[in-house]
């Protein structure tokens, strides 16, 4: 472990043919199965909305977005398939069973339009940081050629999400209003995204997946999107906001974590409808599966 | 030629109507068909069909989103011009396959009446669209291939096909403003004349079809909406009814 972890420390990349220590192997794979699982439950969260969109081409972009979301699921799984560990369908089948994680955010359900946009605004722009911050530094060369891409596609849905938020924001008292309750519903959820302060022996860091700790990603996006909110008029769901002008920074109040364990433990406000719903339809289906499996095997036998 | 002339128009929104509830429908398969790669492709064909519907939208009140929005998306449902093949939820999976066949199998022979239109851009539009539905139908066509040679599979595809067909049949009813349109060269065959064609390509996919035992819905020259159209088009207007002033 010692002399990979020095060639870690190199900038050594690891191919997915390489010999690699099992932990890493173990932790990499984790790492990617949930980011995948995230990308899949997260176009769930959106696909709600999208027969709902406010206009015909509007609609296409909104599709394009979840598209993408749903694409980048499918891109991970394979990556995260080649490691050894699951194969694809054994990651779906424990995600719709509820037996593995995928992030927070997606254990809530978009009720609005309104929170549909602050999903595109506040959380992709949370799940950007992290990923720009895994990709600076990633040794593990699959997974950092997969990001260069979804980093591309998420920047453009940020800029999207920022378009349609201008639109609210310089809209009707309707639409600020919804809005308003939108940032007071998701801001918490999407701040905890980033995860409690990272530990010391972070494996992660130390075997250079992430790059950055988590308490230092989550200030920088508090940095950027309280004054962005706070300059459209809408006010942040936290009294213990304050600006410390020695320190020329924004400092958030004490941050419960109880509601991000919850979701950890599928016990979200959203989880059990989320994930006996997409199960359902999972088992609903596997009739197709089935039969296009039994052709493959025929072909192959032919 | 610009289109001027009612008939020309109410001819030209049956099409662009079917292929927006069309799109519309497709694009609800995102996140749930069986597979991911399925997802996708429901999602792409989707995005197509939302694409030809806003372009023959264009066609009607110019290419202006917030004009082709209130046609779109802002008329009583009465004022609306699809066949109810677009209209009915399936509710799973294997009706949704069928009936992407059948709504594409005639989609491409629709689209062929316009390769020569005297409506300016519209022959141009059908080459694009052309294109566009070979994938389509061969997307169609590789999964009932596949699917319809493994017997459970098969029944149920036969099921939901059945369901489907006379349904299906709406699309050749023939609509308002029809000869006018063939007068006038934008058009070069009447929808109903293309029925035939269209069960030629059916009997070869699925096999031999008692065609005169098989009714069509009732749709009133496609003024009448089917039981499916009020709430699927309550949540394609939900967010704009919240407040007709806002721009989203």
């Amino acid at each position: 472990m010692d002399d990979f972890e020095a060639f870690l420390d190199d900038g050594g990349i690891v191919e997915a043919d390489d010999d690699m220590p099992d932990a890493y192997r173990e932790a990499v794979f984790r790492f990617i199965e949930l980011h995948a699982n995230s990308e899949l439950m997260g176009g769930l969260t959106e696909r709600e909305w999208i027969p709902r969109t406010p206009g015909l081409r509007h609609k296409m972009a909104v599709l394009a977005k979840t598209q993408d979301e749903i694409g980048h699921g499918h891109l991970l799984y394979m990556v995260a398939a080649d490691l050894g560990c699951k194969t694809r369908p054994d990651m779906l089948e424990d995600l719709f069973a509820g037996n593995s994680r995928f992030h927070n955010v997606f254990h809530y359900r978009a009720k609005t339009w309104g929170d549909q946009v602050a999903i595109a605004f506040l959380v992709d722009a949370a799940a950007l940081a992290t990923q720009q911050a895994v990709f600076k530094n990633c040794s593990y060369g699959p997974y950092k050629r997969i990001l260069r891409r979804i980093i591309a596609e998420e920047g453009f849905h940020m800029r999207f999400g920022e378009e349609r938020m201008l639109r609210i924001a310089e809209g009707t008292d309707i639409q600020r209003a919804m809005f308003q309750q939108s940032i007071d519903d998701w801001w918490w959820p999407a701040l905890q995204l980033f995860g409690p302060d990272s530990k010391p022996d972070d494996k992660l860091l130390r075997w250079h997946i992430k790059s950055e700790r988590n308490e230092v990603l989550r200030d920088r996006w508090v940095q950027k999107f309280v004054p962005l909110l706070h300059g459209y008029g809408f006010t942040i769901p936290d009294p213990g906001l304050a600006f410390d002008q020695e320190a020329d920074r924004w400092m958030v109040g004490s941050i419960d974590w109880e509601p991000l364990k919850r979701t950890l433990r599928q016990g979200g406000p959203d989880s059990a409808r989320r994930i006996s719903e997409a199960a359902a339809n999972w088992a609903d289906t596997r009739w197709v599966r089935d039969a296009l499996e039994r052709v493959s095997r025929r072909r192959e036998a032919a | 030629m610009t289109i001027t002339d009612p008939g020309v128009s109410e001819y030209l929104l049956c099409f662009a109507d079917d292929e927006h509830l069309m799109g519309q429908q497709h694009t609800e398969w995102i996140g749930v068909a069986p597979f991911l790669e399925e997802d996708l492709a429901f999602a792409s064909i989707g995005q197509d069909e939302l694409g030809h519907a806003a372009a023959l939208y264009a066609l009607l009140v110019g290419d202006d989103d917030r004009a082709i929005d209130d046609l779109a998306l802002r008329r009583d449902a009465a004022d609306y011009r699809s066949c109810h093949l677009v209209e009915v939820d399936t509710g799973d999976w294997v009706q949704a396959l069928v009936r992407h066949w059948l709504y594409d199998a005639a989609e491409s022979l629709r689209w062929q009446v316009f390769a020569d239109s005297a409506v300016t851009g519209l022959a141009g539009t059908a080459a694009r669209a052309q294109r566009e539905e070979v994938f389509h139908r061969r997307h169609a066509d590789a999964l009932l291939d596949a699917l319809l040679s493994v017997p459970e599979s098969a029944s149920r595809l036969d099921t939901a096909f059945r369901h489907l067909l006379p349904v299906a049949l709406g699309i050749f009813e023939p609509v308002e403003g029809e000869t006018v349109a063939l007068e006038a060269g934008v058009a070069s065959e009447s929808i109903a004349g293309l029925r035939p064609a269209w069960q030629e390509l059916v009997v070869a996919r699925f096999g031999p079809v008692d065609w005169h035992s098989i009714t069509p819905p009732d749709q009133a020259g496609r003024r009448l909406r089917s039981a499916d159209f009020a709430v699927r088009y309550a949540r394609m207007r939900e967010v704009n009814d919240l407040d007709p002033a806002a721009v989203w």
